[in-house]
């Protein structure tokens, strides 16, 4: 897990095996690559493993499970939340690593990412898509309902530049929030800006990347971190 | 240097294969066009005759006395790929192909022929406007392949058309003609097997002849996308680009495998590309023509903020209230300026913004009080209502706000209600050039066009800058 891998043998292990759902590590591995700001994860393949890791990835700790097979962690009690110290991290590997192959007997499992939890803060989303026409699109809105219901988003065609990117976060309707609301001060507009530029670049330079969400993106008054990440693939003909 | 497509519009000589003269046929209409106005050579090209019009007639490309400019074709698709082959051989690097009967049906016949044509021009080199289109309209060469002879022709101008669809391409045509808005030239592409949106584009940027650039797109070629936004970049430092998109119904992008995914509709992503390369987007085809004619006569705004000279208080308000919505700004009248404004009116008239003249308003208060307004640096635009039902005007204020406008280099648009007395002044404003609106919203978007391309030609000027 410590050595870096370059994006494309990434996407090339992850083709090479036809996934073509970037697993989470994986896709946090690739977006840090682009100096995305993304928690520590780390994998820790069985309970001893979890317990080691613990304190030195601080608390508190969120674990997942990883498979490729898996596709909705949470229905198969993969994800566990809020983990406050090593021996609880160590007890909750254990069960989760038991529950989710007695729930999915023939998982492949590689093991359960470890990363501590980003304090609250505003929830964006910063997203890429390749468009039949234009290419690399990338996409900027607020998280929850202000994308899902109101679709609030705005988009530019990559190349984007800060500048384009500082108008993409101030162009959806909703901008107004970012200014500071329930009593917080205005968030780090640069911080998402910086994100938006990274993911185009991201976006630019992987034609086998399809699309990617960024969901949430985590912004407080001085920077931003990125706490869910989902990228698809698709078989480029080259 | 000439442009790569340069022959197209303005070609030396011109075959017509499918050339008859039998009535109501697409090749006698275009024979008759080119005969009536363009001046270069013209061969008309059909087995059947010998002669039509006064004009030789030739049994095939080959045999042509020498390799014209550009050919063009209108004769049943099954016909065309051969027709094509034999010009490319005989060295013709131009066709505009008419014949419909190509992918557009949706048969495997017509996707084949198509195919086929597309494989020719490749391999040749030969461009191709087309198939399925009905080609160009050109008021300064006369290259004219618009074969509908019913459709009023525009006279010579300054507007540059590129339409996906040639219905509404004619039907725009007739309108101009009507309401006297000048052409330079008009191209519908069909399906756009070669030259398309951004050739077309990039041609008419580089058009000493063209001032404004409207676009009617449906869509573009996939992968084309960002070459548009690049070569869209560039021509509007040149001159504004309009566009109309049509089909603004989002189709469910493929499968949303993503929030992303599922949030990109299409039209959503043609927006941000209009905006990222610097074009009008329009709404309407109100707003399209709208925008167009503010364009074609008005210079730059330096700034957004404008005032309004009105002989009624209530369009006074309407307009205050559709300038600010669109984001334009109707600031209030300066102290200094006040003063003066007092000084020359009579006590009953308001002197804020916007400066109401009122019901016993004369040609005369117009014209003083446009004199001091025009001069001051803080006023970056002026609007003029000029209801013309109220008794005290005769009409001299008319040419005076003309004159103004050209001395100054300052926008100064117009908004008339009304019959007849109403048409009258509008006329004789448009005829020198200040833009006439009818509405007041209507004008505030049209204005709001104007400070946006003028920010953006703005700021490209300070990029080129080192």
């Amino acid at each position: 897990m410590t050595t870096t891998r370059s994006p494309k043998e990434i996407i090339r292990k992850a083709l090479s095996e036809e996934r073509l759902k970037l697993l989470e590590h994986e896709a946090f591995e690739l977006i840090k690559y682009y100096e995305i700001p993304v928690p520590e994860t780390l994998l820790a393949r069985d309970p001893k493993e979890a317990y080691e890791l613990a304190d030195t990835i601080g608390y508190p700790i969120a674990l997942k499970i990883v498979s490729p097979d898996i596709i909705h962690k949470s229905d198969v009690g993969g994800v566990r939340l809020g983990l406050m110290n090593r021996d609880e991290v160590a007890r909750v590997v254990e069960e989760m690593l038991k529950t989710v192959s007695t729930r999915v007997p023939h998982a492949r499992v590689l093991g359960v990412l470890m990363y501590r939890m980003a304090p609250p803060g505003l929830e964006v989303i910063v997203g890429g898509v390749r468009d039949r026409v234009f290419g690399a699109t990338i996409m900027f809105g607020l998280g929850g309902i202000f994308v899902e219901v109101l679709k609030d988003v705005s988009f530019r065609i990559a190349p984007v530049r800060i500048t384009d990117a500082l108008e993409m976060i101030d162009e959806i309707k909703s901008s107004k929030i970012l200014e500071g609301y329930r009593g917080q001060g205005p968030v780090d507009r640069k911080a998402i800006a910086e994100i938006i530029v990274k993911t185009s670049k991201l976006m630019m330079e992987n034609e086998e990347i399809s699309s990617i969400d960024l969901n949430p993106v985590i912004v407080y008054s001085n920077g931003a971190i990125v706490v869910d990440a989902r990228v698809i693939l698709s078989k480029v003909s080259h | 240097m000439e442009h790569i497509l340069g022959k197209l519009f303005n070609p030396e000589s011109v075959a017509i294969v499918g050339a008859t003269p039998k009535e109501g046929k697409i090749g006698r209409a275009i024979l008759e066009n080119f005969i009536k106005r363009f001046h270069g050579r013209i061969y008309p090209v059909n087995p059947g005759y010998d002669e039509i019009f006064g004009l030789k007639c030739y049994k095939s490309v080959t045999d042509l006395p020498e390799t014209p400019d550009l050919l063009v074709v209108a004769i049943p698709a099954p016909g065309v790929p051969a027709v094509i082959r034999e010009a490319a051989i005989k060295g013709i690097r131009m066709a505009i192909v008419i014949s419909g009967g190509f992918r557009e049906t949706g048969t495997p016949e017509g996707e084949k022929l198509e195919k086929e044509l597309e494989e020719i021009s490749k391999t040749y080199g030969i461009r191709i406007l087309g198939p399925n289109c009905i080609g160009i309209y050109d008021n300064w060469s006369g290259v004219d392949t618009y074969f509908l002879p019913k459709m009023k022709r525009p006279p010579r101008g300054f507007v540059g058309f590129i339409s996906q669809s040639g219905a509404f391409s004619s039907a725009l045509m007739d309108w101009m003609a009507y309401h006297n808005i000048g052409v330079s030239r008009a191209i519908s592409y069909g399906n756009k097997i070669d030259i398309d949106d951004i050739d077309l584009l990039e041609y008419l940027g580089e058009d000493e002849k063209t001032k404004v650039i409207l676009m009617y797109i449906e869509d573009l070629k996939p992968g084309r996308g960002k070459l548009f936004i690049e070569v869209a970049k560039r021509v509007v430092q040149k001159k504004p680009v309009v566009i109309y998109k049509a089909g603004k119904t989002s189709r469910g992008s493929l499968a949303a495998a993503s929030h992303t995914a599922a949030m990109a509709g299409e039209y959503s992503i043609y927006k941000a590309a209009f905006k990222q390369a610097g074009i009008i987007e329009v709404d309407s085809f109100d707003e399209m023509m709208d925008v167009v004619r503010i364009f074609l006569h008005q210079p730059l705004m330096k700034g957004n903020r404008v005032y309004i000279v009105t002989d009624a208080g209530g369009v006074g308000v309407m307009l205050t209230d559709a300038l600010t919505s669109v984001g334009l700004e109707v600031p209030q009248t300066p102290s200094d300026l006040k003063y003066i404004l007092r000084k020359e009116l009579p006590p009953h008239c308001i002197v804020e913004n916007p400066i109401d003249l009122t019901g016993d308003a004369d040609d005369e208060r117009y014209m003083r009080v446009l004199d001091i307004l025009i001069e001051k640096p803080y006023v970056d635009a002026i609007v003029v209502v000029a209801l013309p039902q109220i008794p005290g005007i005769k009409g001299s204020f008319i040419d005076h706000i003309i004159k103004l406008k050209n001395e100054y280099k300052k926008p100064i648009v117009a908004l008339t209600i009304g019959s007849e007395v109403s048409l009258e002044v509008a006329e004789k404003l448009e005829k020198g050039e200040v833009t006439v609106f009818e509405s007041p919203e209507r004008l505030a978007k049209a204005l709001k066009a104007l400070y946006t391309y003028s920010i953006i030609k703005t700021r490209g000027d300070h990029h080129e800058k080192p």
